[in-house]
């Protein structure tokens, strides 16, 4: 992902939006962001087990409260100079807070500190010895992973990889020495011999396979993904909440109930100190003799958080506070790498914009400064993630803040409003890695469509999100309709309710190409080995494409029922041991039912299976029906022969796959087929119940992880070699949208997208040039309405850049469908000369 | 009826309004030293194919043509040399509401570019050069046909748009700039789109074992277009640069 474009104005820029730039005490906070040093702190970590090393036996949700409260009252607290807003998670200005009881971190501490640090990450010398030596020790067999990995391997559905001689010798000539080679390959980091680095390495990468499940399922160890319910903190305050918690009180029926109330209690006397700890703070700095300005700043400031989130704010700059505040300790009581979501923040800000504009209170360059530096504070939360098969994921703003803009109200009516475009504006001035997703109706404006397509010029894409796909989606998952038009986007793009859901809508996945693999090898994958899937039978014998797709949704079905088998065993953990009494306290349900989230206690309960490699899957099951059936041109022996040794020595016969159906050119037969996969695994998930009460919901996202994904899955019919990255989302498989975009679109409107309740991504990239011009934006925003008119949920466009093209340059094999478009004709930008070709990078460093 | 098709693109929004699907048609009466399309006349990809097939494919984007007031656009090559194809494919789809466009260089009969416009919604007629002689070394043909082509195509198309390449060294003199400009007027046509010469077609003869006569050249700067652009406004014509 790229971090910065520079802001260039190009021709046909006339007529646009009025520009702004970013606000001077905003651009040295991003350059700080930009330039601060990546710090591991162990505050979070210290104070939450210092709570739980006392609190033996205590009540699970009394227990959370406590560590939260130490945390709130202990943790170094930062006020930086430009700030108007405050609320840091940790003691550096970048540091990922860490939360050991989870356990999903502890590995890549105890393997791979040395990875990190090399990558960037730095440690002081005493909190390295206290982390190692005393946190983490501590917390050896009580993580939720460490119960995790007991309750999985007690249900068989752990799956150590098979080492016997003879499937090591399987594995190597399925994968090929240079596959596997590459999954304990750093980058850009260490420089250590691997040799060294090998047992740390296995240790972690062992560690690392205990999300997995069975045949290539990933369960990991968080639940989250959740928007907590800013718009109850904004409308009562946490001392609103605490009334209701005391009223419920009166009445609780059982210890569980009191024990739930009594954690939202001292949670929400805990938010109260913590903001008053910044207010200390900023009134102690204004007496510190700084000028006059800063001075009076910093004394509004104080009053804003002696008030908020205790109380409703008053005022725009309160209400944007008192959101931060929810969202900052929503994160910290989470930990890093928890997905917490603002949601819908154009609506939940306007009652006070408004209100202060129409009292004279605010202008709209301070309302803008205020949201550009709220944009720029979603962008510093950082995972820390291993940094090993040459995936980087620790890089700014991968913990996705989804901001939810525009769409419709709970009454259906059109709700882009004025913050809409402020927000558009900030997050461009901005020009970070910010996730945002868009909200699209019919009723839309169309001025604010081409708004959002003419943000592809200034920054990174914006996400698409079409309300009546999403809408009748939530509607199914039986959302009333006011609920399902104030849905939010979380994570990447999940559609859920508006603080009124706990959905944990990421962490469980199971993989496409996987099923196939397990039909082939009749229930065993050829990475680990182990029979986890059922025999389908010898596949040489199957008589019909009908007979294989059977043997293919028997072992869907069973990789389901695995994958979700082991969520619920992990979520009766999180039910059991770890609550969240905050992020419970705000959402609709839950004080309500004297229960914490974990338990049941918000108004909707879903849990969540990604699908990941459908265009993998789909051009792989399309070969072998066109080849094997159809044609009966190779024979299923040939096929499983070449697949089981990476296709060495069978070359010809990969070439004549790849360029066998590919879904994705606008072929009926083959997106049919993908509308079945997409179908049946939507009702096998559907069918599943969680732990509280509700069922699972389906996506189809990659999280950006396909790539990595793709490093245990062996080779496909569709000629894609072992090792090699998957199709990401649901999106044609790498280089096969060779028809442009509108037959990319039409292949994957074919499938019912309104069954996958937790969404899809559709990553489209446009032809070079196409965004440059007000007409190619046009034309973007049409292919946008006419995708959604056809049933289509979430589309992202980008645009090749300069390091796309220079790959493509370098090579082409890898980028058959990347398309220019000029005036009168269009060319394949691999197919033009050297030079033309250098032209265009040129033209691409400097513009989209 | 058959015609000879050397490509058809989806998603084209330079080639009329909207969103399109640009069917390229082999053949051409033309050799113009910048040729972007030597395929048209090389004959090596194209296919013969079924006026109903080629609109077949082109429907398939319907849903993208009504969200953007898009439609067919046929191109070249010379599309009016295969008249009634052009006619059938054409009529077909306005018979089923798409917006639907001609390309044409006028270098053909009249007779087959009278029959195209009665289904066609917009003709963007290219005008080379004004100068017979000039007209000749560049495209291996004089002018004569063309320019009487374009009056009917300025009476009689629904809309017309008239297009000068604009390659440097080659079209782009401000007289001949300013000759074509006051040959529009005349036709009563109050705009004149000047496109730029683009350089990245030249993988093409590469690939096709070609000679690019134009290989040299180097393609106009945007500020050369905007002075071309401004020449053409002093002669009382709103003047458009292609994109």
């Amino acid at each position: 992902m790229q971090l910065e474009r520079p802001a260039v104005t190009l021709p046909g820029s006339a007529g646009s939006a009025p520009r702004t730039a970013l606000h001077p005490k905003n651009a040295a906070l991003k350059q700080r962001l930009l330039t601060a040093e990546h710090w591991l702190c162990i505050e979070r970590a210290r104070y939450t087990t210092e709570v739980w090393r006392q609190t033996e036996g205590l009540h699970p949700s009394l227990r959370a409260a406590r560590a939260l409260a130490n945390v709130f009252e202990k943790m170094t607290l930062r006020l930086e100079p430009e700030e108007l807003l405050v609320g840091n998670r940790a003691s550096k200005p970048i540091a990922p807070p860490i939360a050991p009881e989870r356990g999903d971190f502890t590995f890549v501490f105890r393997y791979l500190l040395e990875d990190l640090l090399a990558f960037g990450y730095r440690i002081t010398p005493e909190d390295k010895a206290e982390l190692l030596e005393e946190l983490i020790p501590w917390w050896a067999g009580r993580t939720v992973r460490d119960a995790k990995v007991a309750a999985l391997q007690a249900h068989h559905l752990d799956s150590p990889p098979n080492a016997s001689p003879a499937e090591l010798v399987r594995k190597l000539r399925a994968f090929g020495p240079r596959a596997l080679g590459r999954l304990l390959t750093p980058r850009g980091g260490t420089s250590e011999p691997l040799l060294r680095r090998l047992p740390r390495l296995l240790g972690a990468i062992r560690a690392g396979a205990s999300d997995n499940v069975k045949g290539r399922g990933r369960c990991t160890d968080t639940q989250a993904h959740i928007v907590p319910g800013h718009k109850n903190v904004l409308a009562l305050g946490f001392s609103g909440i605490r009334a209701q918690a005391e009223a419920r009180l009166a009445r609780a029926g059982t210890d569980d109930e009191r024990h739930f109330l009594e954690a939202v209690l001292l949670t929400c006397d805990a938010m109260r100190a913590f903001s008053r700890r910044f207010a200390t703070l900023a009134r102690a700095e204004a007496e510190g003799g700084c000028a006059a300005e800063r001075r009076g700043e910093l004394l509004e400031l104080a009053q804003r958080c002696e008030r908020v989130p205790w109380l409703p704010p008053r005022s725009f700059a309160e209400a944007v506070q008192a959101l931060w505040f929810v969202q900052n300790a929503a994160i910290i009581s989470y930990g890093a790498g928890s997905g917490i979501t603002p949601g819908r923040v154009d609506q939940l800000l306007l009652p006070f914009y408004e209100a202060d504009v129409a009292k004279g209170a605010l202008d709209r360059a301070h309302a803008l400064r205020l949201l550009e530096e709220l944009v720029i504070k979603l962008n510093d939360n950082v995972v820390i993630w291993p940094n090993i098969g040459g995936v980087e994921l620790n890089h700014l703003g991968s913990d996705v803040e989804n901001l939810t803009i525009g769409g419709v109200d709970r009454q259906g009516a059109d709700a882009t409003n004025a913050l809409s475009w402020l927000f558009i504006e900030a997050i461009e001035n901005t020009n970070l890695a910010t996730t945002a997703s868009f909200r699209v109706s019919k009723k839309s404006p169309p001025e604010y469509v081409r708004r959002v397509v003419e943000m592809h010029r200034r920054t990174n894409s914006p996400a698409f999100l079409s309300d009546e796909t999403a809408i009748a989606t939530l509607r199914r998952d039986g959302y009333s309709l006011e609920d399902a038009r104030d849905y939010c986007l979380v994570g990447c793009v999940e559609p859920s309710g508006n603080g009124d859901t706990f959905g944990a809508t990421g962490g469980s996945k199971v993989y496409f190409p996987t099923a196939l693999d397990l039909v082939f090898n009749r229930g065993r994958t050829t990475f680990f080995g182990n029979q986890d899937g059922p025999d389908t039978g010898d596949p040489r014998r199957f008589g019909s494409f009908d007979e294989l797709l059977a043997a293919y949704f028997r072992q869907l079905e069973v990789m389901v029922a695995q994958v979700t088998e082991a969520t619920r065993l992990r979520d009766a953990i999180w039910a059991e041991r770890f609550h969240n009494p905050l992020i419970s306290s705000t959402i609709d349900g839950c004080v309500e039912r004297a229960r914490d989230m974990t338990r049941g206690g918000a108004r909707y309960n879903f849990g969540a299976v990604g699908g990941g490699g459908l265009g993998t899957a789909v051009d792989s099951l399309a070969a072998v029906r066109a080849f094997v059936f159809e044609q009966r041109a190779v024979s299923m022996d040939e096929l499983l022969a070449a697949l089981a040794c990476n296709f060495r020595g069978h070359e010809a016969l990969r070439l004549r796959l790849r360029a066998g159906p590919r879904f994705g050119v606008d072929d009926p037969h083959v997106d049919a087929l993908a509308a079945l996969v997409v179908a049946r695994f939507c009702e096998l998930v559907r069918a599943q119940p969680t732990v509280t009460g509700g069922h699972f919901k389906a996506s189809l996202i990659s999280y950006g992880l396909n790539v990595y994904e793709g490093a245990l899955e062996p080779a496909t019919p569709d000629g894609r070699f072992a090792g090699a990255p998957l199709s990401n989302s649901m999106s044609p498989s790498n280089g096969a949208e060779t028809k442009g975009p509108t037959a990319a679109l039409n292949s994957v409107s074919r499938i019912d997208q309104t069954a996958i309740g937790y969404g899809n991504s559709l990553n489209m990239r446009l032809p070079i040039g196409l965004v440059g011009s007000e007409k190619g934006q046009e034309a973007v925003a049409g292919l946008l309405r006419a995708y959604f008119g056809n049933g289509g949920f979430h589309v992202q466009f980008n645009t090749a850049d300069a390091a796309t093209l220079r790959a493509a340059q370098q090579r082409p094999q890898d980028f058959p469908d990347l398309i220019v478009r000029v005036s009168g004709y269009s060319a394949y930008f691999t197919r033009l000369g050297p030079s033309i070709q250098d032209d265009l990078i040129a033209r691409a460093e400097v513009a989209l | 009826m058959k015609g000879r098709v050397f490509d058809v693109q989806r998603c084209c929004v330079h080639d009329g309004p909207g969103i399109r699907t640009t069917v390229f048609l082999a053949g051409c009466p033309l050799r113009c030293a910048w040729c972007h399309n030597p395929e048209a006349f090389s004959g090596q990809t194209a296919r013969s194919v079924e006026a109903r097939e080629v609109l077949r494919e082109v429907l398939e984007d319907r849903a993208f043509y009504e969200a953007t007031g898009g439609g067919l656009t046929v191109s070249g090559g010379e599309p009016l040399l295969q008249a009634p194809f052009v006619v059938e494919l054409c009529a077909g789809a306005r018979a089923a509401g798409l917006h639907t466009c001609l390309q044409t260089s006028g270098a053909v009969d009249e007779a087959a570019l009278r029959a195209v416009l009665e289904v066609v919604d917009l003709v963007q007629f290219d005008l080379k050069h004004l100068d017979p002689a000039r007209h000749l070394a560049l495209t291996g043909r004089g002018n004569e046909g063309v320019l009487a082509n374009a009056a009917l195509a300025a009476s009689g198309a629904r809309q017309v748009e008239f297009r000068v390449p604009i390659v440097p060294g080659l079209t782009d003199a401000a007289e001949d700039l300013a000759r074509t400009a006051a040959f529009v007027r005349g036709l009563g046509v109050g705009a004149l789109h000047l496109v730029p010469y683009q350089r990245t077609y030249l993988g093409k003869y590469a690939q096709l074992g070609l000679l690019a006569r134009c290989e040299q050249v180097e393609p106009p700067s945007p500020a050369a277009m905007h002075a071309h652009a401004a020449e053409v406004e002093r002669h009382g014509l709103a003047a458009r640069i292609a994109g």
